[in-house]
């Protein structure tokens, strides 16, 4: 017997989670994990009910959910650095544009700009003496 | 208001979720994580102690909670970190978590496929355009959440119908007599209940890779063709859309 009840809990828990960050995030990456996480919640409640029920359909549907969730990180890998060559950022709110016009926005968060990388400190050569004159025979007098 | 009342051990760590959630997401300046991480404990320790009691095995018990509060908390750090690297590595822990759950619940090779699949090649992508995106700097669109307080309020509304539906009929002893009838009916795997011919195990054979796939290739053979054909349509999909090298570098 397996604790159904606690793991259809877990899989909810990781529905919503999943949901929460797919609503919030705003980077087009994150965004696409947060619904790879929400396809982890409905993976644990197929297993679940298969091993409850005591056969193998659940795994075979989880193994079809894995199938599906293999094509949408490829699509949306694609569109993601299409999306990227456009806007040369991963916000998605950069793309709030393509609503209706004659809609009035929700809301029109501007992200803060971004925080260049601190320069690398990378290690240096030291100079080793100077540069050598070059052989007599091949130079002119 | 009696219904809520009588409810409130699912709905108050719900409710102490949501506001672990809003506290923790992502926003300009400082955020109470001491706060938000105890009501968040607090709320995944609650939830768990009440919709899943120990039931007496203690191996099983430890690798449960341990797998099952591991998966939680690690899907609520992946949504409240400001740094995306760190994010996909918190994914990954969740779907290594998600992988022992799915070792409890028989399936050692859909454990094994789904960490090949999601860890070794999906988060290491993601890892990837990650890196290519931010070659110019970090923070930005990841420092401040969207509409936090909706987002939060819609999702933990979700959770606690899910949750809320999942205690009605879990917990048969506590209900009035009305619902005692039906839950006791479902909390026993139901023997009327057919399943397909192919699926179901012989002996022995449950979540062996031979049971899996006599189902798989016999019950869903069909759904197998699909899946090869959305598979291909996918890919080729994927590289209709990719960007063109000539068009410029990334």
């Amino acid at each position: 017997m397996i604790e159904l009840q606690g793991q259809l809990a877990v899989g909810a828990i990781l529905f919503a989670l999943g949901a929460i960050g797919f609503l919030t995030r705003r980077n087009l990456i994150l965004m696409m994990l947060s619904a790879e996480m929400m396809l982890h919640g409905v993976s644990i409640n197929l297993t679940a009910f298969g091993a409850y029920h005591h056969n193998s359909s659940g795994q075979v549907f989880t193994i079809f959910v894995l199938t599906i969730a293999a094509c949408e990180a490829g699509l949306s890998l694609a569109l993601i650095l299409t999306l990227y060559q456009r806007r040369k950022s991963l916000d998605v709110q950069l793309w709030s544009n393509l609503g209706e016009p004659d809609l009035p926005r929700l809301v029109d968060e501007s992200a803060p700009p971004s925080h260049p990388l601190p320069p690398a400190d990378l290690p240096h050569l030291t100079p080793a003496g100077a540069m050598p004159a070059g052989p007599k025979h091949l130079t002119k007098a | 208001m009696n219904s809520l009342t009588q409810h409130a051990g699912v709905l108050a760590p719900v409710a102490l979720g949501a506001v672990a959630i809003w506290t923790l997401l992502p926003r300009q300046g400082n955020r109470a994580w001491v706060l938000g991480g105890m009501c968040g404990l607090a709320a995944v320790l609650a939830i768990l102690g009440r919709l899943a009691p120990p039931t007496g095995e203690w191996l099983r018990d430890g690798l449960f909670y341990l797998f099952g509060g591991g998966a939680i908390v690690c899907g609520a750090m992946m949504i409240t970190d400001r740094n995306p690297v760190y994010a996909a590595l918190w994914f990954a822990l969740v779907t290594l978590s998600t992988c022992g759950l799915f070792l409890l619940n028989s399936a050692p090779f859909l454990s094994v496929a789904t960490v090949i699949v999601y860890a070794g090649a999906i988060v290491v992508t993601f890892l990837f355009v990650i890196m290519l995106a931010h070659q110019g700097g970090t923070g930005g669109c990841d420092s401040v959440a969207y509409q936090p307080v909706l987002g939060t309020i819609s999702g933990f509304l979700l959770m606690g119908a899910l949750l809320y539906t999942l205690q009605q009929w879990g917990g048969i002893d506590q209900k009035p007599e009305a619902y005692a009838a039906r839950p006791a009916a479902f909390a026993l795997p139901p023997h009327e209940v057919e399943s397909n011919p192919l699926s179901r195990p012989r002996l022995g054979d449950m979540g062996s890779l031979n049971g899996v796939g006599r189902s798989l290739f016999g019950d869903y053979l069909f759904a197998v063709e699909l899946a090869g054909a959305v598979l291909l349509i996918a890919t080729i999909g994927a590289i209709a859309i990719a960007p063109r090298r000539s068009q410029g570098h990334l």
